[in-house]
């Protein structure tokens, strides 16, 4: 039976040191929230005294109607064996974080992602802009308002002989002559 | 001493060495690579803004093209995030084919890159067999889910299809044949001199930084420490079955090589207890309408044991019939880029495939 004696343990000893907030999802996962300011510092302390030395994933989620970005560190302990989420939201304008390639060393590359799908400025990163897009003008494509469906009619063409391309259902459906189901109007295309 | 002038050398992106499009820039001093640096971006296919605009299943057609040569841990780790997300239960049946398909998936990844390893170091024979062999697995695939290379079998709440009749014997027969095709494996590539020196002191992930680089799966393993999330945190039945994690001391190609031939033979004991230990019964907790199937708000993560090391899922529901944000994260996300760059210097010109190779670099998991 586990009673999550150890991740309440861990849970107690991050909020207490730093006073912040946090919680026990389940056996294995613990997550707090700190400011963004204070994210390096509970990285560095998880990592050098209670042993949380793999930096699992990083990554941001666009919370555009709250105007804010969520950036999530997901740290893992191999001998606890427990996985610590530390989350912070920074200003979604304005969306600069601390750098933390110099903890781990890794981190560059999620980083040099972020600040070219996102937006987000990592002051004293080092790393070629850019990283996945080539010479790209447009908002980061990852931002929520960024609109794939809309970029893609603007910046492609029909292949020549190909101008009556439309939804494959649809002319099978046309020269069959069968009806294309609700179900499937409603839920193939948006 | 003469000082050789410093080169700039691009290796890809269409290049036999490399195992995807993917670009090594190298700075090289004769024969000597002095630095490197990894240049993505020609496989971008914007898997995870365009998951955005579809519904929970129907992400399963584009997340199973994360990695080419291994799709099905994508599809259990995004299934399994999702089902926490859910609160969804698993029957017990499911998870004994989970584990089988997943082990399959293993070997015929494992087939792949001892092509690879082998055919990156001129050794022409190897390629032709595993290649081949993997074919067979294949055929299994292609019986139970109707797909050889992407199968979206597994479902949030199991799989979408019971066992074939007679499925379960085909397997223990591929086992068989299996099991003896690797000793001829072995005489072949891993008694043979040159893979022996070439592999040897090679490529070497120094232990004191390779969880600090993000360094999973094998390639961790071969430094010596013992890593595996079928074991850190068990999933689905692997906790019920009996299989060992070997481990190998060096870091270097060899003992990454070594790790490897023994974990496929690992890959055939779970198969086997699996296929005997599974029950009947149900094998899909059914989505009532999975076109209108919503999933609570919330966040989770999932990990799993990829042939190559973890891999896991970040997936954020906003309460809606779409996923809010899917992030993934596969071991050549780290191993392609922080951990090839590191330990390239110093290296020969001629190593480098053989390196990309070793460390399991998919080049579409680092760009997705």
């Amino acid at each position: 039976m586990n009673d999550l004696v150890k991740e309440n343990k861990l849970l107690d000893t991050v909020i207490n040191s730093f006073k912040i907030e946090g919680k026990v999802i389940r056996d294995c996962r613990v997550e707090v929230y700190a400011d963004k300011n204070t994210v390096s510092s509970i990285l560095l302390f998880a990592k050098n005294q209670l042993g949380y030395i793999h930096l699992a994933h990083m990554t941001c989620v666009d919370w555009i109607d709250q105007g804010e970005y969520e950036m999530i560190y997901t740290i893992y302990s191999p001998v606890d064996k427990i996985t610590l989420f530390v989350k912070t939201r920074i200003d979604r304008e304005n969306p600069v974080m601390e750098n933390i390639d110099t903890i781990w060393d890794q981190a560059n590359t999620y980083e040099r992602e972020m600040r070219e799908m996102f937006g987000i400025e990592f002051p004293g990163l080092i790393g070629e802009h850019d990283f996945i897009l080539e010479d790209w003008d447009q908002i980061p494509p990852m931002r929520k308002e960024f609109d794939t469906h809309k970029y893609a009619a603007e910046t492609f063409f029909t292949r020549p002989g190909r101008e009556d391309a439309k939804d494959v259902r649809d002319e099978i459906n046309k020269r069959s002559g069968a009806k294309v189901p609700e179900f499937a109007k409603k839920y193939s295309r948006e | 001493m003469i000082r050789e002038k410093e080169t700039t050398l691009y290796l890809g992106p269409q290049h036999p060495g490399i195992t995807g499009n993917m670009m090594v820039k190298l700075k090289v001093q004769g024969d000597t690579v002095v630095s490197a640096s990894t240049h993505v971006g020609y496989l971008h296919r914007a898997f995870e803004k365009l998951i955005e605009r579809r519904n929970w299943i129907q992400a399963f057609t584009l997340l199973c093209r994360f990695c080419v040569p291994e799709p099905d841990p994508m599809e259990l780790t995004y299934a399994r995030a999702v089902e926490e997300l859910d609160n969804r239960e698993v029957p017990e049946r499911a998870k004994y084919i989970r584990v089988i398909v997943m082990e399959l998936a293993r070997m015929q990844a494992f087939m792949l890159w001892y092509a690879g390893q082998s055919g990156s170091a001129g050794l022409y024979l190897t390629p032709q067999w595993s290649v081949g062999d993997r074919n067979y697995i294949l055929d299994l695939f292609e019986d139970l889910t109707g797909g050889r290379i992407y199968h979206m079998y597994i479902w949030p709440g199991g799989v979408r299809r019971d066992l074939p009749k007679g499925w379960t014997d085909k397997t223990l027969r591929t086992m068989d044949y299996i099991e003896k095709r690797l000793d001829e494996y072995n005489k072949i590539l891993f008694d043979n001199t040159i893979f022996q020196k070439r592999a040897q002191g090679v490529g070497i992930v120094p232990k004191d930084k390779a969880i600090e680089w993000g360094v999973v799966g094998p390639v961790l393993r071969g430094t010596g420490i013992r890593s595996d999330v079928r074991i850190d945190e068990p999933y689905e039945v692997y906790d019920k079955l009996d299989f060992d994690i070997p481990t190998q001391e060096g870091g270097d190609i060899w003992a990454r090589a070594l790790v490897r031939k023994e974990e496929v033979r690992q890959s055939i004991r779970i198969i086997r207890q699996a296929i005997a230990d599974m029950p009947e019964g149900e094998y899909y907790n059914k989505v009532s309408n999975p076109m209108k199937w919503t999933v609570p708000a919330g966040q989770a993560w999932a990990r799993t044991e990829s042939v190559r090391g973890e891999i896991g899922f970040h997936v954020t529901s906003d309460g809606g019939n779409k996923p809010y944000r899917v992030h993934v994260k596969g071991a050549a996300y780290t191993h392609g880029v922080t951990v090839l760059e590191k330990i390239l210097p110093g290296q020969n010109i001629a190593d480098v495939s053989f390196i990309l190779n070793s460390l399991g670099v998919c080049p579409p998991e680092i760009e997705r």
